[in-house]
């Protein structure tokens, strides 16, 4: 059976991973490759990096990151998110090591060049990012460069229904970094209830996490401050959570796999 | 630190970087390439790939590989393909238009049924004993795609459960694809890679033997 995935999420701000509150304030935590190193040895179910200010200065991904980290030798599956303005950018970024993308800007400007991706990378390799908020009863889609909101478009709704995208990464900017706070209305009322959702934001505790896991549509988790507060983080929230459909935690091989032959 | 030299088939498509640091963390010395003088000199090949299954063929066929390939499965050199460089191994893909591939293992890439894709982790099951994967029945590796091997039973060597049976690993004699990523499998990933390599490695050594001596 498929197992639903606890994703860590690393936010990267000026080339120092942060933490983030509400798409608007940060701390400064470090030095991304650690928080990453962490990750993997935790056996997180993916590694998500974020990097933010690259689309809202119109800068190319972050390529020196992505070559930094692809020194480290992940053996866990990378998502990055930051920058990708068309396909030429997209593929380097998976030959610079990772295995899936993110695209949140571009879903603003220029919903063919996402359309593009999926036709050179394959579906299963985007991720579209959503931040949304709930608003008097409806959904707002959030753009963190103009830091407007604005209704969902139905271009957006026909690009997310016409499987050029395999997962949405559904945020709740406004409570990023609040604890126990990500709004179930954002996933609940979502239009389309047969595409794969990731949720991130305001997701800190076992038993908030466990009741969104149990819908259907909830494939991932995104954790990314809630991680930083302790040693071996993933296991201790996958142990907690205690969810049937979770990987078992795993704990780092003390003994070398290296070869004898 | 092994002996063994493990070629990575470099076609401009998918992420190299990521198994060459996997097979480096086992000891494996590692060359990536995409000229034949280079790649002869290795003695198991990986065929990798992230993207579509016709451009990844053009993108063989723009660098005089397929030739090179065909000629290695011929001469029954070990060879492992990843993902998409499963998909490649097989006779045919479907993916946005019919496209021929390398042929090495009989059957066709077709569409997944009951999902659109098929990403995450997910265990596999074994269907033969005394195989290299043994030790990894029932463990969970990484999966990414959308498109699956359909082909004969004798060839899926595991497989794996999600609205249908797909196929994990495929094999037809010192060809192998596996359709997860073992690089990107943690602990259980880099164990089965690990044993895959020797074993083929070490079977071609006893066949060559038994031809040459």
């Amino acid at each position: 059976m498929l197992k639903k995935r606890l994703i860590g999420v690393v936010t990267v701000k000026d080339g120092w991973a942060v933490q983030s509150f509400g798409y608007q304030r940060y701390l400064p935590l470090g030095k991304p490759e650690c928080l990453i190193k962490n990750l993997d040895r935790w056996g997180a179910d993916e590694i998500l990096i974020q990097v933010i200010d690259r689309s809202n200065q119109k800068i190319e991904p972050d390529f020196p990151l992505l070559e930094s980290i692809g020194k480290l030798g992940l053996s866990t599956p990378l998502i990055y998110g930051g920058g990708i303005r068309n396909v030429a950018d997209g593929v380097k970024v998976i030959q610079y090591g990772a295995d899936r993308l993110v695209v949140d800007a571009l879903l603003h400007d220029d919903l063919q060049e996402v359309q593009f991706l999926s036709e050179r990378l394959g579906a299963q390799a985007v991720i579209a990012s959503v931040p949304l908020s709930w608003q008097d009863g409806r959904l707002e889609w959030f753009d963190y460069r103009t830091q407007t909101k604005m209704a969902i478009t139905n271009q957006l709704l026909t690009t997310v229904q016409s499987g050029i995208i395999s997962e949405i990464l559904i945020s709740d900017w406004f409570h990023e970094g609040q604890v126990n706070s990500f709004e179930a209305n954002l996933v609940k009322n979502f239009p389309f209830q047969n595409i794969p959702i990731i949720a991130f934001g305001g997701l800190s505790e076992p038993a908030q996490i466990g009741k969104l896991l149990v819908e259907p549509n909830i494939v991932a988790i995104a954790i990314g401050n809630f991680l930083n507060y302790q040693e071996q983080a993933i296991q201790k929230y996958k142990q907690a959570i205690a969810f049937e459909q979770f990987r078992r935690p795993t704990y780092a091989c003390k003994y070398s796999l290296s070869t004898n032959a | 630190m092994s002996n063994l030299i493990v070629g990575i088939v470099d076609y401009g498509m998918g992420n190299h970087a990521s198994v060459m640091h996997s097979l480096k963390s086992m000891g494996f010395k590692v060359r990536i390439s995409a000229d034949p003088q280079v790649l002869d000199n290795t003695n198991i090949l990986i065929l990798p790939g992230v993207g579509a299954f016709p451009s990844a063929m053009q993108a063989l066929r723009d660098r005089g590989l397929v030739n090179y390939l065909q000629k290695q499965a011929e001469m029954e050199r070990p060879m492992i393909g990843i993902c998409l460089g499963m998909q490649l191994l097989t006779t045919a893909s479907y993916e946005f238009e019919y496209t021929l591939g390398l042929d090495f293992i009989e059957g066709e890439i077709v569409p997944l049924t009951g999902s659109k894709w098929h990403i995450g982790w997910n265990e596999i099951k074994c269907s033969q004993q005394d195989s290299p994967l043994e030790s990894s029945n029932h463990q969970a590796f990484y999966f990414n795609h959308s498109f699956t091997y359909q082909g004969a039973d004798k060839y899926k060597i595991a497989i794996a459960q999600h609205n249908q049976a797909i196929a994990a690993v495929i094999r037809n004699g010192n060809i192998v694809g596996l359709q997860f990523h073992p690089e990107k499998s943690q602990d259980p990933g880099r164990e089965l890679f690990k044993n895959l390599i020797m074993g083929l490695a070490n079977a071609k050594k006893t066949f060559d033997r038994s031809c040459h001596g």
